[in-house]
């Protein structure tokens, strides 16, 4: 019989951005900036990424990790207040197996010429697959994407 | 213009009742028995404009004190794994205000003959509008609405 089990944990990472915050939140809104640091995995593009980027539309995106695993992302916008926070929540599959259900917000403030971010992350793992470690070292990668494509001026 | 802020809270809420965990999560997972139980108010009115129990479904309600400010709750179910647990996300709004995002885990365990319930919420509190003391209060209100939800269905049945 299966074993259930669920573990709360919730984390916040801060970072500052050399972009202003409408700049970093088109790189969140805009799908076609968003693929470019978000739906890419050790520098493979996902082709399976869709984002309907308003309160109640859904987002999709899958990628295979280098052994073969297929990782999916379906989450839906919570509440959206343009160039200050995003609300989301998600769940996460390892192939069939859902691993995970989240609540994100991300909020952003102006600081100086450039943005401060807060990235702030309720999970609940479910059964044992994945750590609050774990999905905190996977988003801190995702965030310095998120600063390399900035950098580069996030062309669309 | 708005002042802006969000405060996340975690609270983790416990009851056992005489019940099985199937009959607890039946109390969880129809519209009639939600409608005598899971409103946060003493007296206050609940109705349900959407109702579906399903992953990838959800439900809409309405409630709030008699002639008060009404809130409006929107769920979607993530996880179901009957009679064990469920795993929803809601947003409420207030007057048009989005006022609360959260993560709600339910947890239905066996417990001799009867069900312990632990009921977390990982909730984000919008712009000062809410505040934890309000969803304390407010679950406490419901786990003992449905302990007696479950005598009356017990009778019942």
């Amino acid at each position: 019989m299966t074993q259930h089990s669920v573990t709360h944990a919730t984390f916040t990472i801060v970072r500052h951005y050399d972009a202003s915050p409408d700049r970093v939140f088109a790189a969140w809104a805009q799908k076609d900036r968003k693929a470019r640091w978000y739906a890419s995995h050790a520098g493979r593009r996902s082709q399976d990424f869709t984002l309907d980027f308003r309160i109640g539309g859904r987002e999709h995106l899958s990628i295979a990790g280098p052994d073969g695993v297929v990782h999916t992302f379906d989450g839906q916008y919570q509440d959206i207040v343009p160039n200050e926070r995003i609300i989301y929540s998600y769940d996460m599959h390892l192939d069939r197996t859902r691993i995970s259900v989240s609540l994100t917000t991300v909020e952003l403030k102006a600081d100086g010429t450039g943005t401060k971010l807060i990235f702030t992350e309720q999970d609940a793992f479910l059964d044992g697959h994945d750590t609050a470690s774990q999905r905190e070292t996977g988003t801190r990668s995702l965030l310095d994407s998120l600063a390399a494509f900035l950098a580069t001026g996030d062309p669309d | 213009m708005t002042e802006r802020s969000i405060h996340h809270s975690t609270i983790v809420i416990e009851r056992t009742y005489d019940a099985s965990p199937s009959r607890v999560f039946a109390a969880w997972s129809t519209r009639e028995a939600l409608l005598r139980w899971g409103n946060p108010g003493d007296g206050w009115d609940l109705a349900y404009d959407h109702f579906d129990f399903r992953v990838g479904g959800g439900d809409i309600n309405r409630f709030g004190p008699r002639g008060g400010p009404t809130f409006r709750n929107e769920t979607t179910y993530f996880d179901i794994v009957p009679d064990v647990r469920i795993v929803s996300a809601s947003s409420m709004t207030s007057e048009g205000k989005h006022i609360f995002a959260s993560l709600i885990t339910a947890e239905f365990i066996l417990a001799g003959k009867g069900c312990r319930l632990i009921v977390t919420e990982q909730g984000a509190f919008l712009d000062g509008h809410d505040k934890r003391a309000n969803h304390e209060a407010g679950w406490s209100e419901m786990l003992d609405k449905l302990r007696i939800e479950l005598l009356r269905t017990q009778v019942a049945a």
